[in-house]
């Protein structure tokens, strides 16, 4: 892997926004693909890396757990568990919890003896102890709790009959979808309006590729799409208040700065009691301005934005401002 | 430590898995022994699905699976039985030939027989050994206070974990010790069961084909029906093959239980690849002479019918022989 | 599997331990064309599917057994509603069968304030939302749990 930088571009001067930002583009192209490989491991990009572990913790952390609270104060239809998911979300507690202690052992710890656990988190003054199985030892129930810890959403598919289905979740930051309308559909259900998946099929062999994985096991994938401002709610619920800058944001003049390359690291992991199969969704915002900052970032970012088919930009949401993107980002 | 020691490496079944120590070895039956395994450093093992098995290498060679028996609720030891088969390959004489002390390789537990998470009662139905997942369901189910019910079919004197069946199920438990007794309390179990009800079945593949159709015949469809189906969700290791790479002019042996695309790696040959598990499709192959056996999700089967590319994370060869443009 | 013996449930006129078929028809929906294969068969009549009809289905499946069978007929939204609440006993898509009225409305769920709206209108024209005004664009999304299509404020990005 070669890596090609201006000479006059200093990498360590780079803020950690971009040094760590899991920009998605290998090539001057996309499409759909199953495009999967095992967690855990960094991803090297032209100026930093991701990846390394399953959760992770950035100078974002409290500004966005307050937004979430925020988002699920004003909308509780953004959390729910269908009743037979209730072991399903403690197995995610004691399985993230313990990761999070192992990935930061500076500022989180996690102990265990039967069911009786203790959280601490020095990044909240936090220091709880809460029972396994208990919905009522901890605040608000366990993935309420879970979401003022971790900046990712959740969503757990439940396996049964050789379907996947979508049976619980705290979606807070749904990038064009509603979280609240799609709970206790199908895999296949869920994906129903995505162009081009069922003519290639993406769907199912996905689906096939997750039910085979076995409990423990933890893999990725990155989804991108744009965002205008730095939002990370755009839900189908609050459509009527971000949808009209999509109207507008080709003509405005700070549009380097407000319109964002959005980046969602998936995490899949089969959790170990349940067999359900946990979907971490975990938004990164990159604007315009900032991408320009990597020559290599802006020519593959500009070229793909050219170069994507029709449907797959109305799709996105982004066709009526992705040559204005495409053109800045290319004049360079 | 005892004379059975730790084979010299890890069966690529048991590969990534744990070294355990047996630390208790003991009789059900004259013909089962159940037996305790413990991580070493005394650490927690991971959880698991009940209704898993565990796979045990034993000797050099061999691997078997086994059911774990426990809730698999954060388990700080996993517990298997294994009946003795005195003309079998040799892995249930090998397991029973263990003592407290020993070391053993495993695999992490693997899943096959998960409990519906929708069912309001479990009815369980086990013949012989076959008590063992079920077992784990049955605590499963005590656990996350849903109600279970077990018909456990056993020949006099020979049935395991008969106690601890009892304790936990009490009255949910109808004990059989012959065929008519068994179908008459079968029939009347599957006739009497609310809608919430899934059933679980394990023991001898006869047994377990007739307690499904006995079933459906009574309109259970399949979507209710589970029965226990050793390593059905992996894959099985394959026979060795040669592949021949023709660009490289090097010739190398695939051995059985490792993948060609492992083996290209150890030759020193880089293969794009991400997620090594046939669905990604980074990781394809041209292939110029012999017929691959496809295990992938990401060729289409008309691709898979020309047979001119393959995936080598997942996919061998129907021929002794591969060719590879490589 | 009849007992002339044991007393019919409560409200529901069905034995405990039916295992028959249970027939449930709304509105004008009509479920004798079809066979049961002269297996035991209780019918119920329902003028929509109101909280009290689907409590009387809730607790017809409550008494019954593995192995009934559920027949629905009438307009589209209240077999669905009917379907998600069998679902919700226990019940599997193969032991139901749906038969939907051509031509019926369509529940579109408006996720601005969460109500549903009922139309008679194809997927990708607009209605108005009876709960908050909202005229919504309708899509094809649907949910067999809320019974709906999803909706959303039409013509936002056309804005100034």
């Amino acid at each position: 892997m070669s890596i090609i930088i201006d000479k006059d571009m200093d990498i360590e001067s780079l803020p950690d926004r971009i040094r760590r930002f899991p920009f998605p583009f290998s090539g001057d192209t996309y499409r759909y693909s199953a495009n999967v490989q095992p967690a855990n491991n960094a991803a090297a990009t032209d100026v930093g890396s991701w990846g390394a572990g399953v959760i992770d913790i950035d100078e974002f952390y409290l500004d966005e757990l307050a937004d979430r609270d925020r988002i699920l104060r004003r909308d509780p239809s953004r959390m729910q568990v269908l009743p037979h998911m209730r072991p399903a979300v403690w197995d995610t507690v004691a399985t993230l919890l313990p990761t999070m202690a192992e990935e930061n052992p500076d500022i989180m710890s996690f102990h265990r003896e039967g069911n009786n656990c203790r959280w601490q988190n020095k990044l909240q003054n936090l220091d709880v102890e809460f029972t396994v199985g208990d919905d009522d030892s901890l605040p608000d129930g366990p993935l309420r709790f879970l979401g003022t810890q971790i900046q990712d959403d959740i969503v757990l598919l439940d396996i049964r009959d050789n379907t996947m289905w979508l049976d619980a979740g705290l979606v807070s930051f749904a990038a064009d979808w509603s979280f609240g309308f799609d709970v206790g559909m199908s895999f296949m259900e869920i994906h129903h309006p995505v162009p081009r998946v069922k003519e290639e099929n993406i769907i199912s062999r996905a689906e096939q590729f997750l039910m085979r994985l076995q409990p423990g096991e933890q893999f990725r994938r990155t989804n991108w799409t744009m965002t205008i401002g730095r939002r990370l709610d755009t839900s189908t619920e609050t459509y009527p208040e971000w949808g009209p800058d999509r109207g507008t944001i080709a003509n405005d003049p700070d549009m380097p700065d407000k319109l964002h390359l959005r980046v969602e690291v998936q995490h899949l992991i089969r959790l170990p009691h349940t067999g359900v199969l946990l979907f971490l969704i975990r938004s990164y915002l990159l604007p315009l301005r900032d991408i320009a900052q990597v020559p290599t970032w802006r020519e593959k970012f500009g070229n793909v934005l050219a170069e994507l088919p029709e449907d797959m930009a109305e799709y996105k949401g982004i066709i009526r401002y992705r040559k204005a993107a495409s053109d800045w980002l290319l004049a360079g | 430590m005892t004379v059975a020691a730790l084979p010299i490496s890890p069966h690529p079944a048991v590969d990534g898995g744990l070294q355990l120590e047996v630390t208790n070895v003991s009789p059900q039956t004259d013909s089962i022994v159940s037996i305790t395994l413990a991580d070493p450093s005394g650490r927690k093992l991971p959880s698991y699905v009940p209704g898993s098995h565990l796979v045990v290498q034993y000797g050099g060679e061999g691997v078997n699976a086994y059911s774990l028996t426990g809730s698999g609720n954060d388990p700080s030891e996993y517990t298997i039985s294994v009946l003795r088969v005195e003309e079998g390959a040799g892995g249930s004489m090998a397991m029973h030939r263990l003592t407290a002390g020993d070391h053993v390789y495993v695999s992490r537990p693997r899943s096959a027989f998960a409990p519906a998470s929708t069912a309001t009662h479990h009815l369980l139905v086990a013949a012989g050994i076959g008590i063992t997942p079920v077992l784990s369901h049955a605590r499963a189910a005590a656990d996350h206070g849903t109600t279970s019910s077990l018909i456990y079919v056993y020949r006099p004197g020979a049935g395991a974990h008969v106690d601890e069946a009892r304790e936990l199920l009490g009255p949910a438990l109808t004990e059989c010790s012959n065929r008519d007794s068994f179908q008459t309390v079968l029939t009347e179990q599957l006739t009497a069961q609310g809608v919430g009800t899934h059933l679980y079945v394990c023991g001898p593949i006869p047994f377990m084909d007739a307690v499904l159709d006995h079933a459906r015949e009574l309109g259970w469809p399949s979507a209710r029906l589970h029965s226990e189906a050793f390593g059905a969700a992996e894959l099985d290791e394959g026979e060795p093959f040669m592949v021949n790479l023709v660009r490289s002019g090097l010739r190398l042996e695939v051995p059985a239980g490792v993948s060609l695309l492992d083996t290209l790696e150890k030759a020193g040959k880089s293969v794009p690849n991400m997620c090594r598990k046939g669905i990604c499709g980074e990781c394809v192959l041209p292939v110029l002479r012999g017929v691959p056996q496809h295990r992938d999700l990401y060729l289409t089967d008309q691709e898979k019918a020309e047979n001119t590319t393959m995936m080598c994370c997942v996919s061998r060869s129907e021929d002794p022989e591969l060719e590879l443009d490589l | 599997m009849r007992s002339a013996s044991m007393p019919p449930a409560a409200g529901t006129g069905l034995e405990p331990g039916f295992r028959g078929v249970i027939c449930a028809s709304f509105g004008t929906g009509d479920t004798a064309k079809l066979h049961s294969d002269g297996q035991p068969k209780h019918d119920f009549r329902f003028d929509a599917a109101t909280p009290e009809a689907l409590s009387q289905l809730r607790s017809a499946l409550g008494c019954s057994k593995v192995g009934v069978r559920l027949l629905l007929a009438g307009p589209t939204p209240d077999i669905r509603a009917a379907a998600a609440v069998a679902a919700e006993c226990g019940l599997q898509q193969e032991e139901m069968t749906l038969l939907s009225e051509e031509a019926a409305p369509r529940a579109i769920y408006c996720p601005h304030c969460h109500s549903t709206t009922t139309t008679l209108r194809v997927a990708g024209s607009e209605v108005r939302c009876k709960g908050c005004g909202t005229n919504l664009t309708t899509t094809d999304h649907f949910s067999r749990r809320m019974g709906a299509y999803l909706g959303y404020q039409a013509h936002v990005e056309e804005a100034s």
